[in-house]
């Protein structure tokens, strides 16, 4: 089931002579269950996209549907876009942003309580998501007695909190070395495949996305299928 | 789970420390209107335990306290005689600072009829009264004066007889209570000098006067260079019968040419008109500052905690948190520190009032007053934290 579908998405910086274009006509495509990943260099664009499919950054122009929501349709205000958010996305970032002054349990308490669960309940499907993660005994510990593996491991339980449709992740793997790097990557496959969520995830590091279901690459803000790439070199945007 | 009390505990050491400062500071505003209501009841205290109903003056003048006020001792026999009036009694009031031992006593000396005992000791709650026309003195606890002390004062040594308790005058200094004539010997005491020049210079104008009855003259300088301020008092103290107007015999006496008299009442009101007035405004002033400051702290201390969890509140409306949870977050802390400032003060001012060297007199109004501002000024301090944290763009939780 599609999840995901940006459709000639661009956003501009600025106007008039100091317009930047971050991001020009970009399309995406993912379903449910796919990792996706979104390969370029610094300043490319991939975090606008990222944004934009988050509902933080509102797009010049083009539309982003995710599970059947169009975001920034008229008369879509902050606590829409949060409640959006709530509902459909996780979010993984690159320096794991845990919050300091939780334990690895509340941290992911925090993202149940958003979405309404709470008590006992909560409690237990905290305890759940971070044995899953394999983080369950380290629960009572504040993240800078966690590991940076570990803190990336709480952040992803997080992420699940609210069984989002989409996970978006931001340069997860830059904090880590190699062989964690690879152990998130995997995690990441696993989710997919048993949690059903499509998982988009954000890097710079070719190496990171072996065995992703579909790879774009953005330079300058223009988008392209890589595989597409590699089959046609018309840069097709989408997969159908 | 409580996000505030999450963030608190992350550094508790740091968070005490602000309650304790912001908590010093609010003793202080406390305090100041324990200081006020100290000033009311200490300028009050004489007045309201003399047992007078009507206080006989000199003419316009705004005495015994506010203002000084001299009459002669005998007009005490005419108040007596006003209708309405049960008794009538001389009443002499004065502060004087004398050296003893290795410290200077300074109090306030209060001469009174012991026949009649108005104005006298209210209660004596160590001791005895005064039981003995002269050298018997009762002193407030305050004085530090053992029972049994003598003390030298003029020519005549007084002993500590008895102990009273809370008993001061309008300047907060502890009274002691003589009988009437001690009072005034104390007051106006002469050397043996200046009597017998002033007897010599009576018997001059006398002998001149009456130069054929020298042994009259001898005997009328004699009585005149008796010390004549020995019978002047400050004020008549009136004790009415039951059933009279205190206002109506005040007035009655004021129609006569040479006094003033006031109620009860007004006696207070006068004190409470003049330099408690000026005390009320000084405090209020130090009150506003002080909030002010306190204000001011609090929104800065909130404002710096807020600033450090930018981060995390960005994180916190990335993940779709509602807006009121961050909202409480800020002000629940502002409200923890707020109120817990608030509860040291009261326990710093209950273990230190008594210490300080004027009666700090805190009411329960002031202490719910105090709290009222205080959730106040945290609603105030916090609204700056939260506006800067509801500015906070959730992308911001995506940037290292």
């Amino acid at each position: 089931m599609e999840v995901v579908r940006i459709e000639n998405l661009s956003k501009v910086y600025g106007s008039g002579r100091t317009a930047v274009t971050a991001l020009c006509e970009a399309n995406l495509v993912a379903r449910s269950g796919e990792l996706v990943a979104v390969i370029g260099p610094s300043g490319s664009g991939k975090t606008t996209l990222l944004t934009s499919m988050a509902g933080i950054v509102e797009p010049t122009s083009g539309r982003v549907t995710i599970g059947g929501i169009t975001t920034y349709d008229d008369g879509w205000k902050v606590r829409d876009l949060a409640r959006f958010r709530r509902e459909h996305l996780g979010f993984i970032f690159q320096s794991h942003n845990l919050i300091l002054f939780l334990t690895a349990r509340e941290n992911v308490l925090v993202a149940l309580q958003t979405r309404g669960v709470k008590g006992a309940r909560a409690v237990r499907v905290a305890q759940e998501l971070l044995d899953y993660l394999g983080v369950g005994e380290r629960q009572g510990h504040l993240p800078e007695a966690l590991s940076g593996g570990e803190q990336q491991r709480v952040a992803i339980s997080r992420a699940l909190a609210n069984s989002p449709q989409v996970i978006l992740a931001d340069e997860p793997t830059a904090a880590l070395d190699t062989e964690r790097g690879q152990s998130v990557m995997a995690l990441f496959r696993r989710i997919a495949r048993e949690k059903g969520s499509a998982v988009i995830c954000v890097t710079h590091d070719s190496r990171m996305v072996e065995g992703f279901d579909h790879i774009y690459h953005v330079k300058d803000g223009v988008v392209s299928d890589g595989r597409a790439d590699a089959r046609s070199g018309e840069g097709s945007p989408t997969h159908d | 789970m409580n996000l505030a009390v999450r963030d608190i505990g992350r550094r508790p050491g740091r968070f005490a420390l602000s309650c304790i400062g912001v908590g010093l500071l609010l003793t202080l505003v406390l305090s100041y209107s324990g200081i006020y209501h100290g000033f009311v009841y200490e300028a009050l205290t004489l007045i309201d335990k003399a047992g007078a109903d009507v206080w006989v003056v000199q003419r316009d003048t705004r005495g015994p306290f506010a203002e000084q006020s001299r009459l002669p001792e005998d007009i005490r026999y005419r108040m007596a005689i006003v209708p309405g009036v049960a008794a009538a009694s001389p009443y002499v009031v004065y502060t004087i600072q004398r050296p003893w031992r290795d410290r200077s006593l300074r109090f306030v000396v209060v001469g009174y009829d012991l026949h009649l005992g108005l104005g006298g000791p209210h209660e004596v709650v160590a001791g005895r009264g005064i039981a003995q026309a002269h050298y018997e003195m009762v002193a407030d606890a305050k004085l530090n004066l053992p029972l049994g002390t003598k003390l030298h004062l003029g020519l005549n040594d007084y002993t500590v007889v008895g102990l009273t308790r809370g008993v001061v005058g309008s300047s907060g200094d502890p009274v002691a209570f003589f009988s009437l004539a001690d009072a005034q010997e104390i007051q106006f005491v002469k050397d043996n000098w200046a009597i017998r020049n002033l007897r010599e210079r009576a018997k001059a104008a006398y002998t001149n006067a009456l130069p054929t009855q020298p042994a009259l003259s001898e005997v009328l300088a004699r009585e005149f260079a008796d010390n004549p301020d020995l019978h002047t008092v400050n004020t008549i103290l009136v004790r009415l019968n039951p059933g009279s107007q205190p206002q109506a015999v005040a007035q009655a006496i004021g129609r006569w040419k040479y006094f003033t008299a006031y109620t009860t009442d007004e006696q207070s009101q006068l004190m409470l008109a003049g330099s408690v007035a000026r005390a009320r405004m000084q405090t209020l002033l130090f009150r506003i500052f002080l909030t002010i400051a306190a204000t001011v702290i609090i929104a800065q201390i909130i404002y710096t905690m807020t600033l450090e969890k930018l981060k995390p509140i960005a994180l916190l409306k990335l993940i779709g948190t509602p807006t009121r949870t961050i909202v409480g977050l800020v002000l629940q802390e502002s409200l923890a520190l707020g109120l817990i400032a608030y509860a040291v003060a009261l326990v710093v001012g209950s273990l230190t009032y008594d210490k300080w060297p004027r009666l700090v007199l805190v009411q329960t109004a002031d202490k719910l007053t105090l709290l009222a501002m205080v959730v106040g000024i945290c609603v105030i301090a916090s609204a700056m934290g939260i506006r800067r944290a509801l500015a906070v763009e959730a992308g911001a939780a995506l940037t290292g």
